[in-house]
């Protein structure tokens, strides 16, 4: 009886022992599933100082929340965000707050995978224009502030569809293509009003390096029911190290031939001291004649992360139009 | 007892020989798949080969195996992974699933169409398909 009892608990033991155990816990920065349910839930927050002109200025700037999943071939991505939800300036001892309770959408769109090549998204996305704009928020920046080149040149989003075709090999190819002919999914959240997007970009990824080029033509409406066609083109570089990470982008904007922006662009490098710790220098200058301005700038910043997810910032910007120079501090974390 | 010992000997050796050898398997009805595959595999830059959906499988992020699979494969430190896949999450994109236990990813690449792990080549069993080999 004793012996079939053993040979029994050996069989049931040597079962389990065929199956597989998951390890599930919660990291911060990735997200958490509800349930089990093809649901994932984060966000992010920043607050932000700026020291400029003899003024001070405090931000409760970003308070964003993220869901995505993924069912079969079909997967979602929704992103709410208050943007500058609380500022309190500071100027010769008075203070004065201002708050912005507009939950705006930045992202909500729906992707279809074909097959390992091919994805079709329908919705609201970041343009995949550069590399800087992928990652626009202040926890996956190395710096509180963005280049000016990520504001000027093209539009950071679009509304409608998207393509996108990659393959590995040695290398990767991947070719994006985007496609707005509507009205912009919350308008007043875009650097510019557009009703209309075309652009094509083509990324090339070897080893450590990455080269992508992207044109593009957008309807832009101006204040008086105007609008104006512009065409830009964005040339992009990234190399990346454990140690270091180099990347530049740098674009050109024209409307009716001629200038709008005759060039805008940065050189930036991060030197990682240690694991939490990193340096960056900045190099900056833009040509802008539709605000007739032309600025160079160089930024010197740090950054602490305790973990990768939260990140501590400091940078202080000498630009060539000596009013303009600033200091910026931010603690943002990524959940 | 001449022939324990050297069936003893034999068996250290064998040990010795396997003991930094490590292959990515997958499940028998994936195709071959170059290195450039693997990478957009594991970094869940695809989950697809044709049409073939593909689940790639982590060990724990201390295991050994998995230390060197990163390090030899991916080519990436830990905190560089930490910091790509802390971008994808804002990307929404989830990092692989965790196993506790190299027998626990061999059970699943023999039981899951379409999955894809890594293990110490001696533990390569029937019913897996060996797609790269690295060693220490």
């Amino acid at each position: 009886m004793l012996k079939s009892l053993v040979v029994i608990v050996f069989v049931v033991m040597s079962l389990f022992a065929q199956e597989y155990e998951e390890e599930k816990s919660y990291e911060i920065g990735e997200g958490f599933q509800v349930g089990e349910l093809p649901l994932y839930v984060g966000g992010y927050f920043s607050l932000d100082y700026r020291f400029k002109d003899s003024k001070s200025r405090y931000r409760i700037d970003d308070l964003a929340f993220l869901a995505y999943g993924n069912y079969e071939k079909l997967s979602y991505m929704a992103e709410f965000e208050y943007k500058e939800f609380y500022t309190l300036s500071e100027t010769d001892n008075e203070y004065t707050s201002e708050q912005d309770t507009t939950l705006h959408t930045e992202r909500l769109y729906l992707d279809y995978t074909f097959n390992e090549n091919f994805i079709l998204r329908v919705g609201k996305y970041n343009s995949p224009v550069g590399f800087w704009n992928l990652l626009p928020i202040n926890v996956l920046r190395d710096t509180t502030s963005s280049p000016i080149s990520t504001e000027r040149i093209f539009p950071k989003f679009t509304t409608g569809l998207y393509g996108s075709y990659t393959t590995y090999s040695e290398g990767e190819l991947k070719i994006d293509t985007m496609l707005q002919h509507n009205d912009d999914f919350d308008e007043t959240y875009n650097n510019y009003v557009i009703d209309e997007h075309y652009a094509l970009g083509i990324t090339y990824s070897l080893e450590e390096m990455d080269f992508k080029i992207n044109i593009g033509t957008f309807d832009n409406y101006l204040p008086g029911n105007t609008t104006r066609n512009l065409h830009y083109i964005l040339a992009s570089f990234k190399y990346e190290t454990e140690e270091y990470q180099v990347m530049s982008e740098f674009g050109s904007q024209r409307s009716n031939g001629s200038f709008t922006t005759k060039y805008a662009g940065y050189l930036q490098g991060v030197y990682h001291l240690s694991e939490q710790h990193s340096t960056i220098l900045r190099l900056e200058s833009y040509d802008d004649n539709f605000y007739n301005l032309q600025d160079e700038m160089a930024i010197l910043g740090y950054v602490y992360r305790p973990l990768y997810p939260i990140a501590i910032k400091a940078e202080y910007q000498f630009h060539s139009i000596s009013v303009e120079n600033q200091f910026l501090f931010s603690f943002s974390v990524l959940f | 007892m001449k022939a324990i010992i050297c069936c003893f000997i034999g068996t250290l050796l064998s040990l010795q020989l396997f003991s930094d050898e490590y292959a990515v398997v997958t499940h028998k009805d994936v195709n071959s798949l170059t290195l450039g595959q693997i990478k957009a595999l594991f970094l869940k830059k695809t989950a697809y080969l044709g049409e073939i959906a593909i689940v790639p499988v982590n060990l724990s992020s201390r295991n050994p195996v998995r230390v060197s699979f990163e390090k030899r494969v991916l080519h990436m430190s830990f905190i560089r992974l930490k910091s790509y896949w802390t971008k994808q999450h804002y990307l929404g994109h989830r990092p692989p699933i965790n196993m506790k236990s190299q027998e626990s990813v061999k059970a699943f690449i023999q039981k899951v169409d379409g999955s894809i792990g890594y293990m110490r080549l001696e533990k390569v069993a029937n019913g897996m398909k060996i797609v790269y080999r690295w060693s220490d």
